[in-house]
Order: structure tokens, then sequence, then C-alpha cells
């Protein structure tokens, strides 16, 4: 039993996670199916990838506000090879060097020319927005390959595809974290810079590094977005920053880094992508929904900070 | 001469951006005959007087270190309540004064949740951005309202021959410089941006302090929605989407430090004049819309990266000269963490 509250105390996510499946399942006879979790899961994959890039960054200490427009970016690039050369593979490896790109033009900014994160990534969002909707001419790309439109809708094992390639994505990364010395070295970063510094690490690499790693999940979203909406569209990153740091945050991995998990931003993104799913159920407009998740992120911050890290969000 | 300026611009940051302010407007006057008339420059003056009035009151919210991503919001949520509240009563004082404060209060919210919660600002304010935008939209169905024409009076309208939004705008500057440079809040807002720890345990009245910044910002945020609805003509929804950006934009370009303790209102009041000029210029070479963005975002970069090119060029200088007196070549990165012997025996 005291496990169990140790458990839950560390992982506060999963209480609001279970009072949101307990109280969507009886307000609502559509919740609990799986048709309703297959079109939950696949819609939030974009999501879950761009905010595993976004916890890392979180845990060296930083942020990177230009996540969401990368994706649009590197959305509508793909989709631009894509309709010439109606490659697939192609349009994935040009979605990754876009966010490689982008990252990287973060992480040296960041990590070498000490710029301030908040800024350069605010300065970048807007060319990577300016981007992705001068290329598109504002419209969405046309000219899709029709196993991308395919891909979106395939089920492996019951589960939405791109739903898998999201989880695959957060082992891998949440291995990374745990598993090897860079991993070791972002959460040393995060939790005390000078201390890093002075035990060795090259702290400029490692700032470098989770951007580039940032900008590289921003660019693996953005073409599972053209997968989830059937073209590539501009603006699909604009509206999704605030659910990328809702989700973090709420998982539990706090903004001054060093306290957190990829596997915990799971957790955030599920909380937020249930609370969407429910309320559109119960057909509470979207205006509404809008004040509901803004408490709710608030709210769910506070008790990740008060139960499972003690420091400041 | 040179080294006079170079001083001059260290102190202050924000001659840095009033010249290139200079320098821009100088070449778009080349570029373009009708650029330097009075009636450009004013045109150019009530079109940044929104982002201008709204990077006062950001101004100060982030000399203290915080920031405050909801100001969009509040400036949809505070057009959509005067609308709103106009087309139900009819009447501009209540509509007025209501609208006012409650930008005033909603901003006010803002700062307690900063100070209550321990949350960082940049969390809090994204979770009331979400919830601003949704009230409002509650608020109003969704509807676009118009307001009646006597409104435009706020947006376009003179006095004195001058447009009524810029005299909005002197006198909020006039105002915010005063209350930084004559007033205890002023110094307790640099205070708590230096170091927060610092000012709570010299017993400054930080929590307090801070609720009034961002209460501050809110109520300069309300009468920038009501020179904005005046402008636009009526409620849309598509008010102060994205312009938070653009006013932490204008206040970082005016050499107000995003960490805090060091910045003027001045600067970024010529910040978000700055960022007006680009856009003047951009349309007078007919450039496509969704360029700009691209310049906007090059234009930050280029001004932090030179900021910080400065910055390293002063310390490094600063480090020469301590060098130079000690007589030392350079002095060895590690001393540092050597206890000074006075220290050691001071315990």
């Amino acid at each position: 039993m005291q496990s169990v509250i140790n458990f839950l105390k560390t992982y506060p996510a999963l209480q609001i996670i279970a009072v949101l499946l307990v109280g969507f399942s009886l307000l609502s006879p559509y919740f609990l199916t799986a048709g309703n979790f297959e079109a939950l899961l696949g819609a939030n994959a974009v999501v879950l990838i761009a905010a595993i890039g976004m916890t890392v960054v979180f845990l060296a200490g930083g942020i990177d506000l230009s996540i969401s427009t990368v994706i649009s970016a590197s959305a509508v690039i793909a989709g631009l090879v894509m309709a010439q050369t109606d490659s697939v593979v192609a349009g994935a490896v040009t979605a990754v060097v876009v966010g490689l790109m982008f990252g990287a033009l973060n992480g040296v900014l960041i990590g070498y020319f000490r710029l301030t994160p908040f800024i350069t990534t605010m300065a970048t969002q807007l060319i990577a927005r300016g981007i992705a909707f001068v290329l598109s001419q504002g419209i969405a790309v046309k000219g899709t390959p029709y196993w991308m439109l395919d891909f979106g809708f395939m089920l492996w094992m019951g589960i939405p595809a791109v739903t898998l390639v999201a989880l695959g994505l957060v082992v891998v990364s949440a291995l990374a974290m745990s598993q090897t010395t860079w991993g070791r070295h972002v959460m040393l970063v995060g939790s005390n810079q000078e201390a890093a510094r002075h035990a060795g690490i090259n702290t400029r690499f490692v700032e470098f590094s989770v951007y580039l790693f940032a900008g590289v999940m921003a660019g693996a979203a953005g073409f599972i977005s053209i997968a989830n909406l059937g073209n590539a569209i501009p603006g699909v990153g604009d509206t999704l920053l605030l659910i990328i740091i809702g989700a973090v945050v709420l998982g539990g991995t706090g903004m001054t880094g060093g306290e957190g998990s990829v596997e915990r931003t799971v957790l955030g993104v599920a909380i937020l992508a249930m609370l969407t799913n429910g309320l559109n159920l119960l057909g509470i407009p979207f205006y509404d929904q809008l004040i509901i998740q803004g408490v709710l992120i608030f709210l769910g911050t506070y008790l990740a900070m008060r139960l499972g890290s003690r420091g400041r969000a | 001469m040179k080294q006079k300026l170079r001083s001059l611009m260290s102190r202050q940051k924000w001659v840095a951006i009033a010249m290139a302010t200079i320098v821009l407007a100088g070449v778009l006057s080349v570029v373009s005959p009708v650029f330097l008339t009075l009636s450009n420059f004013q045109a150019i003056l009530v079109q940044s007087s929104v982002t201008a009035i709204m990077a006062i009151g950001m101004t100060f919210i982030i000399l203290t270190a915080g920031i405050d991503i909801s100001v969009g919001a509040i400036l949809f949520v505070t057009s959509a309540l005067f609308a709103q509240l106009y087309m139900d009563t009819e009447s501009y004082f209540l509509a007025f004064s209501v609208t006012i404060v409650c930008a005033t209060l909603l901003g006010a919210l803002n700062g307690l949740l900063v100070v209550k919660f321990r949350i960082s600002p940049l969390i809090t304010t994204l979770a009331t951005y979400s919830i601003y935008r949704g009230a409002a939209i509650h608020l109003t169905g969704a509807q676009n309202i118009p307001v009646p024409r006597e409104m435009g009076f706020l947006g376009n309208g003179r006095l004195f021959g001058i447009p009524v939004p810029i005299l909005i705008l002197a006198a909020l500057l006039v105002i915010g410089v005063y209350i930084l440079s004559r007033t205890r809040l002023g110094v307790y807002a640099r205070a708590i941006g230096n170091s927060e720890r610092s000012a709570n345990e010299t017993n400054l009245p930080v929590d307090r302090s801070l609720i009034v910044i961002y209460g501050f910002s809110g109520l300069v945020t309300g009468i920038a929605a009501l020179i904005l609805i005046a402008r636009v003509g009526g409620l849309q929804s598509g008010i102060g989407i994205g312009i938070e950006f653009t006013v932490i934009a204008a206040v970082i370009l005016g050499g107000t430090k995003l960490s805090g303790g060091s910045g003027t209102v001045v600067g970024s009041v010529i910040g978000a004049v700055f960022l007006v000029l680009i856009d003047n210029g951009l349309n007078l070479m007919n450039a496509s819309p969704y360029i700009y963005d691209i310049v906007r975002g090059s234009v930050l970069l280029a001004a932090v990266a030179i900021d910080r090119y400065s910055a390293v060029r002063q310390q490094a200088s600063l480090e020469a000269q301590r060098a130079e007196r000690i007589g030392l070549e350079s002095e060895p990165n590690t001393a540092e963490f050597v206890p000074h012997p006075e220290h050691v025996t001071a315990k």
C-alpha cells in the first residue's frame, strides 16, 4: 500500500489521469471504446513526439519555443519534396534534416554563442513560421503520396502506426536519457551548470545537443503531421506550443532543469489528450475547453511541483 | 567621440536601438520619397502605438525577471468586454471603466498567481493566456461586434493636430519613465530582477510590488485594447494572437535584459517603433506578407547577438584593464576558487 502511495506521489499525473478516465467513462458511453481510443492516440502522436524534444530541453534547463513552428516548416518542406519525388523516404529524411538544421542553429547560438534560449528560439520560431508560409504560399501542400495517407490510418496490433512511431521514439529517448553518459550529462547540466562545468562536462556541447535533439524531434513530428492530416499544413504548429509545454510540465518536468523524465511527459500528453477528447464527446465548445485546459495546466503543474519534486516549475 | 559614444551606449542601452531606428529611417527615406513626410511619420507612430503601450507594461515585468505571455489574451478579452458591454448598455462611461478595471485585475491576477503559487511566470501566464482567451470567446459567442463610429476618435482622431493614440502613448511613456526612475516601485522592480532572494531578505515588499507591476501591465494593455478596437472598428476574432511575442521583441530590442534588473521604458517604445519601421520598409518593397516573420526573427537574432558580442567585449576589456593594474598578463581562471586568506581567518 505504502509503495502504491509513494508511486502516486512520484507521478501525480497518474492521479489526474485516473480522475479523467473514471469521470469521462461515467459521463460519456463513447469514451471507453476502442474506436475512440484509436482516434485519441492517433491525433496526439505529433504532440507526443514534439513534447519529447521539449522535455529534454527542459531537463537541460533551457526552453525551445521554436519547436512548434519547426514542425510546420519541416512538414511543408517534406511535403514539397514528396510532391516532387513521390518518395516517402525522401520526405521523411527531408523533415528530419530540416528539423536538424533548425536545432543546430538554436544549439550553436545558445550553446556556443551563449545567447538567451527564450529570445533565440522566439526568433527562430518566427523564422521557421515565415519559411513554412513563404514556401507553401500559405496553403496546404498538395501531392502527398498515397502510402502516406494510408499510413495515417494504419493500425499495428490495434494501435495507430503513428502512435507506435511516437512511442518508439519515447522508448529510445528515455533509454538515451537514463542509460547513456549523454543523458546523465544533460541532467547534470540542467540541475547545476556551474558544477557540471567544473566536473569536466562539456556543457556547451550538451546544450548544443539538446536543441539539436529537439529539432530532430520537431522534424519527425512535422513528418507525422502530414500522415495525420493528409497534407502538409503551414499553420500546423502554430497552436501547439501551449499544448506541448503544458504536457511537459503537467507530466512533472520542471522548467528549472534536472527534474523529470521523458516517461513523465507521456503522462502529461495523455492528460491533455484525454481532456480534449472527453470534452469533445460531451459537446463542450472549444472556448470553454480553452478555459478548462488552462486551469488544469496550472493546477496540475502546481500539484506536480508540490508532490513530485521540490523544484520550481 | 567614438569612445564617448561607446560609453553612452553601454550605460544607456536604448541609445543603440535609437541609432538603429534612425539609420533604418534614413535608408527608408532614400528608398521612398513619401517616407520623410509628417503624415507618414505620424502613421508609423499610430501604427506602433498599441505594441508600444503594451511594451511599457511588459518592460516592468521583464525588469523583475518575469514574463507575461497572456498580454495578447488580455488585449482580446478587454476588447471583447468593451464591445459587448457597449452593445448591451450603450453607456461609454460604464464600458470604459469596467474594461479598464478588468484589464488591471486580469494583470494583477497573473501577478497574484505568480506570487502565491511560485510557478514560473511563463507557465502561469501560458495557462492564463488559454483561460482569458477562452473566456473572451465565451463572452461574445465568437461573434464579430462592431463599435460605434464615435469610438474611432480614440484610434484615428486628433487633438491639437496630433493623433490621439500618439498623445496617449506619450502620456503613458512619461508615466512609465517617471515610475521607473522616480518611484520606489521602479527601484523594487529592478531589485527583484537583480535578485529576488536579496529583495526578500532585505524586506522589500516583493509580493505586493509584483502584483502591482503585473496589474500595471494589464492596465496599459486595457488602454491599448481601446485604441486597437477603435482603429479596427470592432471586435475581430484574431485580435491579439501572437502580439505577445512582438511586444517582448520590442522590449528586448530596446535593451532590456530578459534576465531582469536592467532596462528602460524609452528603449521598449523605440523598439516597438523600430519593428513597425521594418514592416513599413517591407511594405515599400512590396514584399510578401509571409516574409515579415523571417525578417523580424532575423532582426531579433541579430540584436541579441550584437548585444552578447558587446557584452563579451566589455567584459574582456574590463578584465584586461584589471590585469594591467595588477601587472599580470592574464589571471588564471582557477584562482577564483581558492578562498582568500582573509576570508578564511575571518570565519
